[in-house]
């Protein structure tokens, strides 16, 4: 999943290629390489490719600050999810 | 002593305005039509002779961008109509009154079916408008007329949030509470820092709703990366094409929508038009809105909000010797 998100960002939000190989605690916000839109964008491929659906209220920067972030909020999730639909 | 003349001249200038919102204007809204914008037409003559620095500004920016296609008599025609424009829009937000508003019977809504079929889509509609005309109260009386509207737009007393709350209750009270009651949802505010903006947007499209957008903002300083540079108003200005970004992402149609008042000030038509195609580089996608824009402005110059903003019209790099490489943020 982090090598998925990754690649992702560094494609198509990086803007800047001095900040490409990216890091995965590089913060996203810091170097302005995620905004609202560019947020937008990413949740709409998180979507698809994960079909994970993000609520507004998780639109934090504690959630989306660097791809470490990202992906320890998407796992929980699924977690989450899994554990709904057993139950 | 000229100073504290201009000083006083001033004060009693913003006292006459506060006054106008909080007292005058709710109580010229309750008079018959005809009698209440004349009123205010006239409101606006006194208040603001040729004399005063908010007139020499709107001059000003007018000759500055419009340049040789205005005369100086021309330029000061269209300033005295922008301000008689301005004290009639507050009119409008005054008869929003209801769930009916009595503004409704004065606005012709044209291209309706536009709106209509978009929504018919299913993938919801985007309104793209200038700050141009009575934009808020228009989109109102669309909700009114059935039509789920939400719009994005900064609220300038909500920022800096540590602001006086003084004027931001203020305005709160004369402004926000009338059109919240005819909006689907809260006002979408796109300041720095709030990363859910965009989403927010996409969810009132994905309920197959109407978003509006005011496309010709100034770009604040934390979006100057994301800007492009298109022809609008004789220049290159600059601006961020988010509109495009969003109706992309979501698959929402575009429509342009302009609202203009008739020459008795009481009338209004609302304009909507079919969607504009998004095809193509985000730039020339959006050159299509920008040159709506643009047309509509020159169709109607005394309308457009941002003469009285020299600020964002240097920031948009509109103003000679302000193209956005020089103009900063």
């Amino acid at each position: 999943m982090d090598a998925v998100i990754n690649d992702y960002i560094s494609r198509e939000l990086v803007q800047d290629a001095s900040l490409l190989p990216l890091g995965n605690a590089t913060s996203l916000l810091e170097t302005g390489i995620l905004d609202s839109l560019s947020l937008l964008r990413l949740v709409v491929f998180i979507q698809e490719r994960f079909g994970i659906v993000v609520d507004d209220v998780d639109l934090v920067p504690e959630n989306f600050d660097t791809v470490d972030t990202i992906c320890s909020y998407l796992r929980s999730r699924e977690g989450a999810s899994r554990a709904g639909s057993r139950g | 002593m000229g100073e504290a003349a201009a000083k006083t001249g001033r004060l009693l200038r913003a006292a006459e305005a506060v006054a106008y919102w909080l007292a005058g204007a709710p109580l010229l809204a309750l008079l018959p039509a005809g009698l209440a914008y004349r009123a205010a037409c006239w409101r606006a003559s006194w208040a603001y002779p040729a004399t005063s620095e908010k007139h020499s500004e709107v001059v000003r920016s007018l000759r500055q961008v419009l340049g040789e296609e205005l005369s100086e008599q021309e330029a000061e025609r269209l300033a005295r109509d922008s301000f008689r424009i301005r004290s009639c829009e507050v009119i409008d937000l005054m008869r929003l009154r209801g769930r009916t508003p009595a503004l409704g019977k004065l606005v012709e809504v044209r291209g309706r079916e536009h709106l209509t079929t978009a929504l018919a889509g299913g993938k919801g509609a985007i309104l793209c408008s200038a700050h141009f005309g009575s934009y808020d109260c228009a989109f109102s009386v669309l909700n009114a007329d059935g039509f789920p509207i939400t719009s994005i737009g900064r609220w300038w007393w909500n920022y800096p949030p540590d602001g006086s709350s003084a004027v931001r209750r203020l305005w709160d009270f004369v402004v926000a509470r009338r059109v919240h009651r005819h909006r689907q949802r809260p006002n979408i505010e796109p300041w720095p820092g709030r990363m859910q903006v965009a989403v927010q947007a996409a969810n009132v499209l994905r309920g197959n709703e109407v978003l509006t957008i005011c496309s010709e903002a100034p770009p604040l300083e934390a979006e100057l990366s994301r800007t492009i540079d298109v022809p609008f108003l004789g220049r290159q200005a600059r601006f961020v094409p988010g509109v495009v970004t969003l109706a992309r992402l979501t698959g929402a149609p575009v429509l342009m929508v302009s609202v203009h008042r008739l020459a008795d000030y009481r009338h209004q038509v609302l304009e909507i038009s079919a969607p504009v195609p998004m095809d193509g580089e985000a730039a020339t996608a959006f050159e299509r809105c920008a040159a709506a824009l643009d047309a509509t402005i020159r169709a109607h110059p005394a309308e457009w909000d941002l003469w009285f903003e020299s600020d964002d019209l240097a920031r948009l790099g509109l103003l000679r010797d302000t193209h956005p490489a020089a103009s900063g943020g």
